[in-house]
């Protein structure tokens, strides 16, 4: 009895354990679809409620007798379900009851009825203490005098196969005809609208020499702190550490009069070179070299290699893991700033707008199309993202080993 | 292993070396420059209007002699338009020639980062300040020491580039299936008051549960006019202290909350409803002039109509200005005025209200005769009505006492909270006024 | 092959040359000091640190003199420090002159025609990378084959080529008229005499006669190495922190002089107030001098309460919300975190692709997911507010119950706006916490939970007992990076709302006080003051933190 209750036991298990993560990544990824998704739809679509997921198309037919192509819409013919074109919306209609028993009404198209006792001399009578005017009604065959009670519009759709039938019912609440589709051009369009071309190139700019910078100061930092020793190195170590600790907002203010002083405010230089000397990234090199072992490099040096060649030749190609994830880590970070471009870079010179400002102008310039300010956000979220996939297994370990260490 | 870092390390250095290099080009002048080059900034709220500044800039590039123009269009209003352009003043990095609404003229003015280009004026031939509307130029002619406004007052801070006013937009096809009476009916019989308003947004609230009867945007001025058309305002009469506690302002507050919370027919407050609008779910769409380029791409019959009278018997309608002003700093402040007055005479005031963004700030039959064929909307005499001295409009303007943008910062969140629950008439009106009175410095 | 004479390169008579040197240096130096006194029109503090500058320059170099004559090794080190602090300042006045930083705009310019030429270089590379993987073939060099060359060459071609995309020809001869001129070509006569000094006294043969030893060397590429670093660090982030410091004590607004104004900024700041009410509905006015004080909250406790006033309130709502959002997002970014890394690391089929999943929130640009999640949060049209309805319809319609829909206005309603933002940083967060767990986990020894089940305990008792303490460093780690972000949470905020401080000051953050203060008002010695309490808030609370780690340490024993 206890072999089959264990293995109900595993299968449940397993079964909460599959749909708590499903559920999460669905929570996690529902953003990024949604964001994919609507910036391939129209803008109309995008205001829909309730909302979709997927991008549709309104689609639209020939009819004889009609120039233009009318949008199909499904209308109800006595309970069955039938697709028809709109022909023509706007068809006021009113419902009328005879002031003397209200609660039998008639509707009839108000091109229908005339005013009783002509339009000039409209007669009119009270209803619960108001004065309401008076039309000739015709129902069940005989004209009745009745009091507008209300109005509303209708759609006359006709059958694009026989255009001679035809149908009346509310458009708003008729469902259009559609069919699932893209529109890439989209991406055109928010690249045409706010430069986002020139930001991507702008942002790629940035952070490749960011980041290749970067490493070139903490590969040559961090050897240094790790393998050297000379005076001063400790107490230098010392206050990399501290300032680690320091949240980056304390140095926007100061650094921004630094960049005033020298000139490099609304300049591409400011969001470069300050980021290539971190401590952060010093300290990291130096926590990996100093893993390595002492011996290699003490036999290539009694063979006469200098330190450089050490660096290049021997410690950089046994740590190219080490390397890419701190390198990955620049990347993201450069390509992602916000705060300090915000304040560093003008708004009005959008030639040296990175992707994040170029969004921060597009949300406010677009607000009327979703559509495109999330074809701008996945400009700017889908090539890290992609990085990200294409080497996410290396990626997340050594983001894990690191993470620990550091 | 050495060959291939040798290889490795030649590539490197001369990518890196001829990267460096290649920063040169762009920076190269053009060649020498006989032209005063001039840049100058609006603040487009949509694509519409970038096309129409641009088309200006290379129009007036041609015309005027001896300057090279280069427009450039700001940041939204979300993206801080008028901090950036305090910074860029301050850096030196401005342009020469830019617009700021009209109640930032005291803030920019008093900073000392726009030019006083009286004395320019008062040696240019043919240059009336009367020719503009009297409320902008009451505040661009203001001058602090001694307080007073005037053709003679020896300050002049800019010119109008445009005025506005509220109108309603309307989605006609909502308010015909409602059944609901036309607003623009009613307002041509005279009948066009609170009460019939909220008749026309309840109705087309009730077609269901995504339709809106009314929408307006969440800033000072969509709320300011229900204070005003309730008699109240923003300050006392010369505008040195908050008045946003007497029992008018209160009373077109609570009216305006009520639209939200009691009838239940507005937009949520805080969200924008021009999508909402333009998507045909809003059947009253409270907004400026500067909406009707992006409303004209609406799949729905569509037109504008005055605000409604409130229980003053006014709209309390705004008139609406920004100005083009001189940066402090320019180097060519003589030809920044040729562009300054270039962009505001009949001929271009008439060229950019022609595509539908503004009304000319240039009181003349001409121009508003010219408005009214700008359209659609069929009905644009509503927005001529708004600024009619008939409607009393209460001209938007700086605060010389004190700092308009602070005020700002301090009652547009309160008068938020009132709008979605969060803080009753009564308490603000109770605390407004302490907060509200600090900003004024004098 | 010599193409210098022997006897120019001869140790002493470079040593010779040397000490003349280092007097004509410190002669130049007090020439500099002078110029930036009588000729240059420069503010007095640039004055003043030029001054300093070169009058360190000119010591230093003097002080060398004694030393270099002794052949004491001394005056080899201080010689080469103060050439190459002096060839690396030409150096940059060089390149500045060039324009090449500022010019770095222009090759945003040209660089996107050089992306193909970039591709070119990647794929000559990854030709190179697979030569490790095919046979390799004698008749070359050794180490070598025919991949690798054809991939070296494909990778220079593309080299060439993106050097022609982007104009570089013509920035090159633009760098050289640039630096033709005076300035420039004093910055170019700099870099070739420190380059010269630095050899003379660098090379071999002088290192001998000065007695050089191996940890003299050692401390030489030691300093070198690190002086890229270590100087970018002192200009960019070091001096700026100091002058921060001093900001904060003045009235600066970035481009006026500033004035010292002492402790005001603080003051200003810290100044507050706590009074009784003694009714819930009591105005501040009644309580405090309302000129100087703005009510910030009360505390109501039945029919009595504590006002809580403060001279600048908005500073103080900023660091509640700030504390508040921090209080609520590390938890919620922190818990599932832990839950989920524990189900990641049992060995099920699928961990990795979940893994990756739940790590992709955290590698995308904030602004533009904010902007996905302003949509998402739409009170009309978004997929949120239809996820409620639909999950009120679907519980009224199970039950017959009357839940009313409640239709959230999550970013423009003062009661949820704060929600909306940690709801996202929790999101955004999640991911990367779960790996860092994960990591944890994987680095506690399986033997422990096998003699545990072997024991008897229960899963439950495994966590409490194994999990927790074993993963008490990752917990620290998480806990403190997530609440040291959480404190500086802005952009977020900054995008989703409009405006910014969100309906009624509910989304006021300390950073974005900051930014509001130093860049839209400009008051940025204030902005400085702000930022260093923000500094002493998030170290106060990292330190309670280190020190709740080192309780459970000793539990741990």
């Amino acid at each position: 009895m206890k072999l089959p209750s264990y293995r109900l036991n595993r299968f449940i298990s397993a079964l909460v354990v599959y749909t708590v993560l499903i559920v999460f990544a669905g929570i996690m990824l529902f953003p990024f679809i949604y964001m994919l998704t609507t910036s391939f739809k129209l803008p109309a679509d995008t205001f829909r409620y309730p909302p979709r997921v997927l991008p549709r198309d309104p689609i639209t037919t020939q009819v004889i007798g009609y120039t233009d192509a009318l949008p199909l819409y499904y209308v109800d013919d006595h309970g069955t379900q039938k697709e028809y074109a709109l022909a023509r919306s706007n068809i006021q209609v009113g419902t009328f009851a005879a002031p003397d028993s209200l609660s039998a009404t008639v509707e009839k198209y108000l091109t229908e009825v005339k005013p009783t006792g002509g339009a000039m001399t409209q007669k009119t009578v009270m209803v619960n203490g108001k004065e309401e005017k008076l039309y000739d009604v015709e129902a069940n065959g005989k004209i009745v005098p009745m009091v507008l009670l209300s109005t509303t519009t209708v759609g006359e759709f006709v059958d694009p196969q026989n255009p001679g039938v035809k149908l009346y019912q509310n458009v708003r609440l008729s469902q259009p005809v559609e069919k699932i589709s893209a529109h890439p051009e989209n991406y055109n369009d928010v690249i045409a609208l706010q430069g986002i071309d020139r930001a991507l190139t702008n942002t790629i700019l940035v952070t490749i020499l960011v980041t290749l910078g970067q490493m070139a100061t903490s590969v040559v930092g961090g050897y240094a702190f790790a393998r050297l020793k000379f005076p001063g190195r400790d107490s230098i170590f010392v206050f990399y550490l501290g300032t680690i600790m320091i949240p980056f907002v304390m140095f926007i203010v100061p650094l921004y009069q630094l960049m005033v002083v020298i000139g490099w405010t609304d300049r591409l230089a400011a969001l470069i070179v300050p980021w290539i000397f971190t401590a952060y990234g010093t300290f990291l090199m130096r926590q990996h070299f100093i893993t390595f072992p002492k011996e290699i490099e003490e036999a290539a040096l009694i063979d006469g290699a200098s330190r450089f060649q050490i660096l290049w030749q021997i410690i950089i190609p046994a740590s190219i893991p080490a390397l890419a994830t701190q390198g990955t880590f620049t990347f993201l970070y450069a390509w992602n700033s916000f705060l300090w471009p915000l304040v560093v870079i003008n708004v009005g010179n959008e030639k040296n707008h990175v992707l994040t400002l170029a969004l921060n102008v597009l949300r406010g310039r677009a607000s009327d199309t979703p559509n495109l300010i999330l074809a701008g956000a996945a400009i700017a979220i889908l090539p890290p993202l992609i990085v990200f996939i294409l080497g996410q297994r290396f990626f997340v370990e050594s983001v894990a080993s690191s993470g620990v260490k550091g | 292993m050495k060959h291939n870092v040798l290889w490795k390390a030649i590539s490197l250095l001369v990518v890196a070396m001829f990267l460096l290099a290649a920063c040169g080009p762009a920076a190269t002048p053009a060649a020498p420059a006989i032209d005063v080059a001039l840049r100058w900034r609006t603040r487009p709220d949509n694509q519409e209007e970038i096309k129409v500044y641009s088309d200006i800039s290379v129009g007036l590039d041609t015309q005027l002699d001896g300057i090279t123009l280069a427009y450039e269009p700001g940041g939204t209003e979300g993206a801080n338009y008028q901090d950036q352009l305090r910074a860029e003043v301050a850096a030196g990095t401005a342009p020469d020639v830019f617009w700021i609404p009209g109640t930032d003229v005291a803030d920019f003015a008093t900073r000392g980062l726009i030019l006083n280009i009286a004395p320019l004026a008062a040696k240019t031939d043919g240059f009336d300040v009367n020719a503009f509307y009297a409320g902008p130029m009451a505040h661009l002619t203001y001058n602090p020491e001694g307080a007073k406004s005037g053709a003679d007052s020896g300050a002049l801070w800019g010119l109008p580039r445009d005025v506005s006013t509220f109108a309603l937009y309307l989605n006609l096809d909502l308010i015909k299936e409602a059944g609901a009476p036309d607003p623009r009916e009613l307002a041509k019989a005279g009948k066009w008051d609170w009460n019939a308003f909220l008749d026309v947004a309840q109705k087309t609230r009730a077609l269901g549960p995504d339709i809106y009867g009314y929408g307006a945007s969440a800033w000072w001025g969509p709320y300011g006019t229900w204070l005003n058309a309730a008699g109240g305002g923003f300050f006392n009469a010369d505008r040195t202290a908050c008045a946003l506690n007497t029992p008018e302002s209160l009373a077109g507050l609570d009216f305006q909350r009520s639209l939200y919370a009691d009838f239940d027919v507005a937009t949520p407050y805080g969200e924008d409803p021009e999508p909402p609008f333009r998507a045909g779910k809003v059947a009253m769409f409270q907004n400026g002039r500067w909406a009707t380029p992006g409303v004209r791409t609406v799949p729905f019959n569509w037109d504008v109509v005055e605000l409604p009278n409130g229980p003053q018997g006014t709209p309390g309608n705004w008139l609406f200005w920004g100005a083009y002003v001189i940066n402090a700093k320019t180097a060519h402040p003589e030809e920044a005025w040729k562009l300054v007055q270039a962009l505001t005479t009949a001929e271009t005031q008439g060229k950019v209200a022609a595509l539908g963004a503004n009304i000319p700030s240039r009181v003349s039959q001409q121009a508003l005769d010219a408005f009214l064929t700008f359209t659609p909307p069929t009905n644009n005499q509503a927005f001529l009505n708004g600024i009619a001295d008939a409607a009393k409009p209460t001209a938007e303007g700086p605060l010389w006492a004190g700092s308009w943008p602070e005020y700002d910062k301090v009652v547009g969140p309160a008068v938020q909270s009132v709008l979605t629950g969060g803080t009753s008439v009564a308490d603000f009106g109770a605390t407004i006024c302490d907060e509200a009175n600090k900003v004024f410095t004098k | 092959m010599k193409l210098i004479p022997q006897r120019f390169t001869e140790p002493n008579f470079l040593l010779r040359l040397l000490v003349i040197w280092r007097m004509v240096f410190a002669a130049l130096a007090a020439g500099g000091i002078l110029a930036a006194w009588l000729i240059a029109a420069l503010p007095l503090w640039q004055q003043i640190l030029i001054t300093a500058a070169l009058g360190l320059a000119g010591g230093f170099s003097l002080a060398a003199i004694p030393d270099i004559r002794r052949r004491n090794h001394r005056g080899r080190t201080i010689s080469l420090f103060v050439d190459y602090l002096a060839f690396v300042a030409s150096a940059v006045i060089l390149l500045s002159v060039g324009n090449v930083f500022v010019g770095i705009d222009a090759l945003g310019e040209t660089f996107s025609r050089g992306i193909p030429a970039l591709g070119v270089i990647l794929l000559g590379y990854i030709i190179t990378t697979t030569s490790e993987f095919s046979p390799r073939v004698n008749t070359i060099a050794p180490g070598a084959n025919y991949l690798d060359i054809a991939g070296k060459w494909v990778m220079l071609a593309g080299a060439a080529y993106f050097l022609l995309a982007v104009q570089a020809p013509s920035g090159l001869l633009y760098f050289l008229t640039k630096i033709l001129q005076p300035a420039g070509l004093l910055a170019l006569v700099g870099v070739l005499v420190f380059g010269l000094g630095l050899w003379m006294m660098g090379n071999k043969p002088v290192a001998n006669e000065m007695g050089s030893h191996a940890h003299n060397e050692q401390m030489l590429s030691g300093w070198l190495f690190l002086s890229p670093n270590l100087l970018g660090f002192l200009v960019f982030f070091a001096g700026p922190l100091l002058l921060s410091f001093y900001f904060s004590f003045t009235d600066s607004d970035a481009f006026n002089t500033p004035h010292f104004i002492g402790l005001a900024n603080y003051a200003r700041i810290i100044n507050i107030t706590f009074r009784p009410l003694s009714s819930a509905t009591q105005l501040a006015k009644d309580l405090v001098d309302i000129k100087t004080y703005d009510e910030v909250g009360r505390l109501i406790f039945g029919n009595t309460g504590i006002l809580f006033a403060a001279e600048d309130k908005f500073f103080w709502l900023a660091l509640k919300n700030t504390l508040t959002f921090a209080l609520f997002a590390v938890p919620l970014s922190v818990l599932p975190a832990l839950l989920l890394a524990n189900i990641l690391n049992s060995k099920l089929p699928g961990m990795k692709f979940f893994r990756a999943v739940y790590f992709m929130p955290s590698i995308a640009a904030i602004v533009g997911i904010s902007l996905v999640w302003q949509w998402l949060y739409n009170a009309t049209v978004g997929f949120i507010n239809y996820a409620i309805t639909l999950g009120v319809d679907f519980w009224n319609n199970l039950f017959n119950a009357g839940l009313i829909d409640p239709r959230i206005q999550w970013v423009s309603d003062e009661k949820t706006a704060l929600l909306a933002i940690i709801i996202i940083a929790a999101w955004q967060t999640m991911g990367f916490n779960t790996v860092l767990f994960l990591a944890g986990l994987q680095n506690i020894p399986g033997e422990l939970y096998e003699a545990a089940t072997v024991d008897g305990a229960t899963p439950w008792h495994k966590f409490r007992f194994i999990t927790i303490p074993l993963l008490a460093p990752s917990t620290f780690y998480v806990l403190t990076t997530t609440t040291i972000s959480a404190m500086q949470i802005f952009e977020q905020v900054f995008i989703l709302m409009n405006p910014p401080e969100g309906p009624n000051n509910a989304t006021i953050t300390l950073v974005l006080y900051l930014y509001r203060s130093g860049f839209q008002n400009f008051k940025q010695g204030y902005a400085s003051a702000i930022a260093w309490i923000l500094f002493i808030v998030i170290f106060g609370i990292t330190l309670i933190q280190f020190k709740q780690q080192r309780k459970s340490g000793v539990y741990e024993n």
